[in-house]
């Protein structure tokens, strides 16, 4: 598994408080717990789930990404939520 | 006098020489063509400018309109529009405005005022319940927009004898001095862009207060309101208007315009900025937001109140987010949130301030022009704004604008404007089809008035922005589109939900992936219908505005109708401009963008500009040389 960095943006961030964080993963979409879980250390009333994350576009070292787009060491991935402006 | 309800029924023109007001004839079918806004605007000076006039001249006129919808309590219509020959392009321009003196100025009884002439010395203008006032405004000079509005609510209470409920329209020291991007501020909200304060300064109009008694009538009361609540409803559930504006402002856009390579950067040479979260919506959000705050009557409150020097002042916009961040290589947002701040106050547009000092960078650096500005250097950039405004030192060249500049010491391959106005933030190198819009706007290098179609290329749909397919038609469509809400008074941020929202909750799902891959395709159909829009013979919920304006006014209204309007005023602006010499030479990009890849392994991040251009022409039903013929003009009702 490739260790990353994680950064939300949009309301994804304001609702949570999460800005960055690090975690590791295959792909993009094998995150969605590790958000979650960092998600719900900072906030444990979150009430996200798993398919909203998947409403969310991605983006890896800059570029956008899709949802299985493979991970490297040290790459940094941003999750915004669609109601960023996709 | 008009039939229709929503109005005044009353157009006047001042000549600020003879201080003679007259009646202006506006005729409830020209209401029905132009309804109201910046579509009369151009019509009335379509009538008037024959082509010989110039900017600071005195035959220039002013046009300061309302629509038929501002002051009525609809969503998001506290909008005016101020048009005029522009100093910086040359052309005839229009800056619209959220501040509230449109809604006063229907108050004194007009729904619209043109100006022309030339007062003698400074003067500042009371129209109070259709009387006009002359005030000399000597000690106004050099004042700052905050303070002239404060003293002007000082000289009125004091002439009263007790506070007067008014609008105001002032200039700062910038437009007193005439640079050639002045603003004109009505409150905290700027009609900022195309030097509309330099033309009043031109006039020596430091200001207009209007007030008065009087009310718009609504034609159908309950329809009007029932229709209202939903709209607020609608506009409140979407993802754009109800979440992602009234969180994070506009600078909610800057992070998603960084992921998809248009976050205007380093004068334009890239899309992406290293430090672009120091500058972004939520760095704004969490970091200096302390509330938000909206015009008259707008549901979404899309304006953010940030800290400066203590003070709770208007936060900045996207646009200036991205021109004074990245595009210069600043990271410090309190800076920006400043120089916003600074910029109001003196009066000047932050669009082409920020796009002219980058250019000026950029010359520095390629030894063009010695000016002392280089990207990242920005200690002394709040003293520049100041010599600007007050054309000092370097600021007096500056004063001039990007084009002008480039002209005279070389580099117009990277000075980032088009017709002479410096272009918003968006990079379109990777949405073209905002590109074509910036290129062929009739106002020059706006986003709005260039149809924006950047929301379907990456900031609202996900349309790909690198393929010219089906851009034309729809830069057109959308183009029109923006021209109608406007000519009714409100926001074009109401457009958004013209979008569903699931296709923007669901950006991975079928049936959006499905809509960007079959947007590109809808052209013919889109042409189609603006060709025969009486096809469209209906009113449909996903477009609210019709039934706006029929519940409001009176007039009878469909969805083909209201393309109709919106059409016809982009080609009367069209064929004003003509006369001052526009064709299709002038709808231009830098090379920066259109023969200079974004990305060097990717030779499709350039603009095709010519390309889409003669497509564009032919959907509009325009001749080659990308302007409307009599037959064209004749067909639409303008004569």
């Amino acid at each position: 598994m490739a260790a990353v960095t994680v950064k939300l943006f949009g309301t994804l961030r304001l609702d949570s408080g999460v800005k960055v964080f690090t975690a590791e993963a295959d792909r993009v979409r094998d995150l969605y717990p590790a958000i979650l879980a960092e998600i719900r250390r900072r906030k444990p009333e979150s009430r996200l789930t798993e398919k909203e994350l998947h409403s969310c576009l991605a983006a890896v070292n800059g570029q956008q990404a899709n949802l299985r787009t493979k991970l490297r060491d040290g790459d940094e991935v941003y999750f915004f939520p669609a109601v960023a402006g996709g | 006098m008009t039939n229709y309800c929503g109005y005044m029924g009353k157009v006047q023109m001042l000549d600020l020489g003879t201080r003679r007001v007259s009646d202006y004839v506006w005729t409830d079918v020209a209401r029905e063509r132009y309804i109201g806004g910046k579509a009369m605007a151009s019509k009335i000076l379509y009538d008037n400018l024959t082509g010989k006039e110039t900017p600071f001249g005195e035959d220039n006129l002013i046009v300061i309109a309302t629509g038929p919808l501002t002051g009525t309590g609809a969503p998001s219509s506290n909008r005016f529009d101020i048009s005029s020959l522009s100093p910086l392009t040359g052309i005839t321009s229009s800056s619209n405005c959220g501040g509230n003196f449109g809604h006063y100025l229907k108050k004194a009884g007009l729904d619209a005022l043109i100006i022309r002439g030339k007062c003698d010395e400074l003067t500042w203008l009371e129209i109070g319940n259709g009387v006009f006032i002359f005030h000399p405004a000597d000690e106004l000079r050099g004042m700052k927009t905050g303070e002239t509005q404060t003293a002007l609510a000082e000289k009125l209470k004091e002439a009263h004898g007790k506070p007067v409920n008014c609008g105001m329209v002032v200039i700062g020291p910038a437009g007193e001095n005439l640079v050639r991007y002045a603003s004109v501020i009505s409150g905290e909200r700027a009609a900022g862009r195309a030097g509309m304060g330099a033309v009043f300064g031109s006039k020596n109009l430091k200001g207009i207060v209007a007030y008065g008694n009087a009310i718009p009538t609504i034609y159908d009361k309950e329809k009007t309101a029932a229709h209202n609540k939903k709209w607020v409803q609608a506009i409140r559930k979407h993802p754009l208007t109800g979440e992602q504006l009234p969180r994070m402002g506009t600078a909610g856009l800057v992070s998603s315009m960084q992921v998809h390579g248009l976050l205007s950067t380093r004068n334009y040479a890239k899309g992406q900025f290293e430090h672009f979260e120091a500058v972004s919506g939520e760095a704004l959000a969490e970091d200096l937001n302390i509330s938000n705050n909206g015009c008259l009557s707008c549901p979404i409150r899309c304006s953010r109140r940030v800290p400066v020097d203590g003070k709770n002042v208007k936060g900045p916009e996207l646009e200036t987010l991205g021109l004074l961040g990245g595009n210069i290589e600043n990271a410090d947002l309190e800076k920006i949130c400043r120089w916003n701040y600074e910029l109001d106050e003196l009066g000047m547009d932050t669009i082409s301030t920020a796009g002219t000092v980058a250019w000026a960078m950029e010359a520095n650096e390629k030894g063009l022009w010695d000016n002392g500005l280089a990207f990242g250097q920005t200690e002394k950039l709040s003293q520049v704004f100041e010599d600007i405004a007050h054309r000092r030192g370097i600021g007096a060249e500056l004063a001039e604008g990007s084009k002008r500049l480039s002209e005279k010491y070389g580099g117009t391959e990277f000075a980032i404007q088009s017709k002479g106005m410096e272009l918003a933030a968006y990079e379109p190198r990777r949405a073209v089809g905002q590109g074509l819009g910036y290129a062929v706007a009739n106002r020059g290098g706006c986003h709005l008035n260039g149809g924006y179609l950047v929301v379907l290329e990456g900031l609202g749909l996900n349309v790909n922005g690198q393929t010219p397919q089906g851009k034309a038609d729809l830069c057109m469509v959308m183009q029109d589109l923006m021209e109608t809400i406007s000519m009714g008074g409100q926001c074009l941020f109401t457009s958004y939900g013209v979008v569903p929202g699931f296709l923007l909750r669901r950006p991975n799902g079928v049936i959006t992936k499905t809509v960007n891959a079959a947007v590109p395709f809808v052209g013919p159909v889109v042409r189609i219908l603006n060709r025969f829009p009486e096809i469209a013979c209906f009113k449909l919920p996903l477009l609210p505005y019709p039934y706006e304006l029929e519940y409001t006014t009176g007039m009878k209204m469909n969805i083909g109708k209201f393309i109709r309007c919106g059409e016809r005023s982009y080609n009367v602006e069209r064929a004003v401009n003509a006369r001052f010499g526009v064709s299709a030479a002038n709808d231009k990009l830098p090379k920066r963008l259109t023969d200079i890849p974004q990305d060097p392994k990717n030779p499709r991040t350039r603009v095709p500009l010519e390309q889409m251009k003669k497509t564009y022409y032919r959907a509009r039903g325009w001749e080659k040389n990308g302007l409307p013929s009599e037959k064209k003009l004749r067909s639409l009702g303008i004569f």
